[in-house]
Order: structure tokens, then C-alpha cells, then sequence
């Protein structure tokens, strides 16, 4: 009995590491618990509760403020938004991004200075990202209507950022400059790794440009789809930096999306407890939208 | 047309004019923040300035406190980033080479922080800190930014660690080597690449961060570049060439490092999304 014990002991310790990996692992997933899992967990309690986010008081209220989201016009209008912004800003970089990349994947002259420049805008701040471009959407100095009245369009001048009909589209603008950069790369990662001998092949069969296009390229482009896909749909939700900083959500509510109007609710309107049940629906599409992109990553040939 | 595409001619021109409208706000920020505002005010945004000066600049540095924010985002910098890489190393270590125990469950509750919006976790982090007396405090920010560095560190660096032979390591622990000796002198040297990327990018997300630091940090003595840029931006809504001047300000390290280690940050970005 002692000895079945024993071996079954060595036969674990085997097949794990036993207390060494801890070691190392710990201190991480300390930090990782301490700092982002615990505080998404108590986000779900408070949500539960009316506490206004300054008092030391508050009660538990159940489901109250998840009811009062669906009554909040405000919250319907972000939702939407937030719909509007996923969709846009991820459709129109894969599409401007793989455009690039099949053109920057051709014969054209110096590469790796245009991958450069069109990937730029990827690694500014956010902040000053919406200043350059609230800059540029300046109604009076800014460059865009300025351009615009240099070929004669004096018609089509907007106050952009500030009037209802326009503020949203203006915003979705710069996110669309900042992120066409990363599908471009991943796009063009995957291009290279196609095998020449593919289109050597079908050229010799007689395939025309597009045949190879649609029966070579897209094929072997799916797994960088899926990533893009992936990732962009996950960076989506998280949207809050940008239109804080240009529009701060108006005019009105024109530009509000979830993060903002969460933003608002708890620390201008100190309703903290509803501000957090704003958070935890949006984190809750997040977290599902992103739970193929995680398992895949997880996914292992174990040896 | 066959002579153009064999050069590439063509695309390059489409692909030049392109790249140039795409860098235009960027390149029209650098002639602006160079000229006179008498001399935007006069001729317009787009028109090639009769003078230049440099003088937006040092009033933009001045006025936007920049000397402060400045050095408020380097010591963050310094104080997160060779932490982040080191802790998210030893975990990564652990996922890759030692054999733990849940270790899937363990890297499905980690990569799910991918996924996860900064802004579900202010209010806690924010009474958090209140309790530990750490709010308006660069220290205070320390925490929440290596919690949401993590995902992505151990997610890039497990999986060159698991390309790296495995005969390595039992040689190693035949002459005796432990598994930190093993860690130290031969994982951490053979994956130098990868933890530069991942410490180039690190530093790309900490020195933008931008919620954290707008909630935690209230006095201008503490406040980061993209706070501090927040609030210049409101002071300086009339005066369009020092605006420019102190949007450059803010980002002219980003462009510099973009440009120096681009190899890196393309390299990083390409291999945390396409290694599995």
C-alpha cells in the first residue's frame, strides 16, 4: 500500500513538474489575479449594488441596474455605436490592409519604407491621435475643410466633430487610419509564406491573375483572416481613448459608446454601481467574442 | 504594360501616393508646428508657410509642462517594463518547459486578459488603491499595467520558448543545472529576441496608456505624457501651431523608437498574432 502510494507519487511528479513551476509561475499570476481578475470579479458585485462611488454606504440591489440599462436611452445609443464602430472599423482596414499588402507583396520599389510609413499611425498614442485629428477637423483652421475649399467644394465644409449627422463617421476616421496598419502586416506575413511553386504551377496550367487571386491567395490567406478577424473584434469592444479624447461622446450623445457612458456614470454622475453594469455587458460580449481567438491559442501538440 | 509591371513602377506610384496621403496629417503637423500662428492665421492650414520659427515649440514645452510628463512616463517606464518582461518570462517559462499542472487552464485564464477592457477593472483598482494611500501615485499605476501586460508577454514568449529544443535543457540538467540556473543561462540568452520585441512593445503601451493614468493621477506633478497632453490640448484649442507643436512633443519618442526598432515591433506584433 505504502510502496502504490509512493510510486504513484513519483509516477506524478513525473508527469508534472511538482513545486518548481510554481515558483516561476506565481509572482505573475499574482499580479495578473491581484490586478485584473479579482477587480473584474468585484465589477460584477458592484454591479449588483447602488453604491455612488464616494460613500462608504451601499446596498445590494440585485439586477436593478442591469433593468435600468434597458430603460436608458443612452445605453441603447452606445450599443448601437459600439455595433457601428466594431463593424466599420474592422471591415474597412482588412479591406485597406490587404489591399496593401497584395500591392506592397508586388514589384514595387522600396518596400520597406512604405510598409513603414503605413504603418505609422499603429503606434502613436491614442490621445494624440484624437488631437491630431481634432486638430485637422478644426470647422475653421482645420486642414479637411480647408482642403476642401482648395478644389472647390466649399459646400461640402462640416463642423465634423460637432454636429450630430457627422460626429460619428468623423470619429471612426482616425481608428480606421490607426488600424489599417496591423492587417496590412499580418496580410503581407502570410503572402510570403505562400509557396512560389503555387503560382509557378497554375501560371503553367494557364490560370488568368484573378483565378490565381480567388484560388491561391484567398485560400491560403484564411488562417490571417481569422486572426485579423480575431483580434480587431476584441480590440473593438475596448473602444474608449479615442472618442473620449476627441468628442468626449456628444455632440449630444452622437459619438457615446459603452466605455464612455460607463466613464461618465461613475465618475461625473457618481452612480458607480450602474456605470460598472454598463462595463460588465460590454465585457461580457468581449470576453465571448473572444473566446475562440484564446482557445486556439491554447491549443497545443502535446508531446 | 508589361515593361511597367516588370519594374514595378506602376504600384510604386500608387503605393507613393498612397503612403503620402496617408502620412499627410503627420506631415502636415511638422510644417505647422514651425511656423509663426500669425502666418497660419494669414495664408491657411495648407498653405506653405512664409516663415519658420521654433519658437511654438518652447512655448508648448513650457505651457504643457512637458520637462514633467516626460519624466513622469520614463519613470514608469523604467519601473514596469523590465518587471513585466521578467515576471511574464518566469511564467512563460513555467508554461512552456516545466511540465506544470492545469497548465491549459492556466493559459486560458491568462490569454482570456486579452480580451478583457481596462475599464471594467477602474472602480475596484481605484478603491484598491485608495486603501493602499497609492492614488494619485506614478507606483499606484505599477500594478494595473503589468496585470494587462501580462496576457500578451507569457502569449508571445510561451511559444518561442516551446520552439527551443528540449535536449538543451536535460544536457544542462545533467551537469547539474536547476531549473532557475536553466532559466537564467540558457532560456532567458537563447530568447533575447523575443524579450527585446516583447519589451519594445511593452514599453509602446505603457508609455500611451491613457484611462489608468487619467483616473489615478490627479496632480500635474504626477501626470503622464497623454494626460498631460489631454490637458494641453484643451488650453491650447486657439492656438493651432503651438498645438501642433505640443502633439510632436508628445510623440516624437514613439516615432524615433518606431523608426529605430521597427524590425522588432513588426517582427513582435506579426509572431504574438500567428503562433499558436
Amino acid at each position: 500500500m505504502a510502496t502504490a502510494t509512493a510510486s504513484l507519487a513519483v509516477r506524478k511528479k513525473k508527469k508534472y513538474g511538482g513545486l518548481t513551476p510554481w515558483v516561476f509561475a506565481l509572482p505573475g499570476l499574482a499580479v495578473y489575479i491581484a490586478f485584473l481578475v479579482y477587480p473584474s470579479l468585484s465589477s460584477l458585485f458592484f454591479s449588483l449594488t447602488d453604491w455612488d462611488g464616494l460613500s462608504a454606504g451601499y446596498h445590494v440591489v440585485g439586477l436593478e441596474n442591469y433593468r435600468a440599462m434597458a430603460e436608458d436611452p443612452v445605453v441603447t445609443r452606445a450599443a448601437l455605436n459600439n455595433l457601428i464602430w466594431t463593424v466599420v472599423t474592422i471591415t474597412v482596414p482588412m479591406v485597406l490592409g490587404l489591399t496593401l499588402a497584395v500591392l506592397l507583396n508586388g514589384k514595387a520599389r522600396g518596400k520597406p519604407l512604405l510598409r513603414m510609413l503605413f504603418y505609422t499611425p499603429g503606434v502613436l498614442p491614442l490621445v494624440s491621435i484624437a488631437s491630431i485629428w481634432g486638430w485637422l477637423y478644426n470647422p475653421d483652421y482645420g486642414a479637411v475643410n480647408a482642403a476642401l475649399r482648395a478644389i472647390g467644394l466649399d459646400g461640402l465644409t462640416q463642423p465634423w466633430l460637432g454636429q450630430n449627422s457627422t460626429a460619428l463617421a468623423a470619429v471612426m476616421v482616425p481608428a480606421i487610419w490607426l488600424r489599417t496598419g496591423f492587417p496590412m502586416l499580418l496580410y503581407l506575413a502570410a503572402l510570403q509564406a505562400i509557396p512560389r511553386e503555387q503560382y509557378e504551377a497554375a501560371t503553367a496550367d494557364g490560370a488568368t491573375r484573378s483565378q490565381r487571386f480567388w484560388h491561391i491567395t484567398m485560400p491560403n490567406l484564411r488562417p490571417a483572416h481569422y486572426i485579423v478577424l480575431a483580434l480587431s473584434l476584441i480590440d473593438s469592444f475596448k473602444v474608449f481613448d479615442l472618442i473620449y479624447a476627441t468628442t468626449y461622446g456628444g455632440p449630444g450623445t452622437a459619438t457615446q459608446v459603452m466605455g464612455t457612458w460607463m466613464y461618465f456614470n461613475v465618475f461625473q454622475y457618481y452612480h458607480a454601481g450602474y456605470g460598472t453594469a454598463i462595463a460588465v455587458v460590454i465585457t461580457l460580449v468581449a470576453v465571448a467574442a473572444g473566446i475562440p481567438y484564446v482557445l486556439s491559442q491554447t491549443k497545443e501538440r502535446d508531446s | 504594360m508589361s515593361g511597367l509591371r516588370k519594374g514595378g513602377i506602376g504600384t510604386t506610384v500608387v503605393l507613393a501616393a498612397g503612403a503620402l496621403v496617408w502620412i499627410s496629417p503627420l506631415a502636415l503637423l511638422v510644417v505647422t508646428s514651425l511656423r509663426p500662428l500669425s502666418d497660419f492665421i494669414g495664408t491657411g492650414p495648407l498653405a506653405w508657410p512664409e516663415h519658420f520659427t521654433w519658437a511654438n515649440f518652447s512655448e508648448a514645452w513650457r505651457v504643457g509642462n512637458f520637462a514633467t510628463t516626460y519624466r513622469n512616463s520614463a519613470i514608469l517606464l523604467a519601473l514596469k517594463v523590465p518587471v513585466g518582461v521578467l515576471l511574464s518570462a518566469m511564467l512563460a517559462y513555467a508554461l512552456a518547459k516545466l511540465r506544470i499542472r492545469f497548465r491549459r487552464t492556466i493559459m486560458f485564464g491568462v490569454f482570456l486578459g486579452l480580451t478583457i477592457p481596462i475599464y471594467i477593472t477602474i472602480v475596484p483598482v481605484f478603491i484598491m488603491l485608495r486603501g493602499m494611500g497609492a492614488t494619485d501615485s506614478l507606483l499606484g499605476l505599477v500594478g494595473p499595467y503589468l496585470a494587462f501586460g501580462i496576457p500578451f508577454e507569457v502569449l508571445v514568449l510561451q511559444s518561442f520558448f516551446r520552439q527551443l529544443p528540449d535536449e538543451l535543457i536535460e544536457a544542462a540538467k545533467i551537469d547539474g543545472a536547476g531549473a532557475w540556473r536553466i532559466f537564467w543561462t540558457l532560456i532567458l540568452p537563447l530568447s533575447l529576441p523575443a524579450l527585446v520585441t516583447v519589451a519594445i512593445l511593452d514599453a509602446v503601451a505603457t508609455w500611451n496608456e491613457f484611462l489608468f493614468a487619467l483616473i489615478v493621477l490627479n496632480s500635474d506633478a504626477n501626470k503622464t505624457i497623454p494626460v498631460g497632453l489631454l490637458n494641453f490640448q484643451g488650453q491650447f484649442a486657439n492656438n493651432n501651431t503651438g498645438l501642433a507643436a505640443g502633439i510632436l512633443i508628445a510623440v516624437v519618442p514613439i516615432l524615433l523608437a518606431y523608426v529605430v526598432l521597427q524590425r522588432w515591433i513588426v517582427g513582435g506584433l506579426t509572431a504574438g498574432a500567428t503562433k499558436g
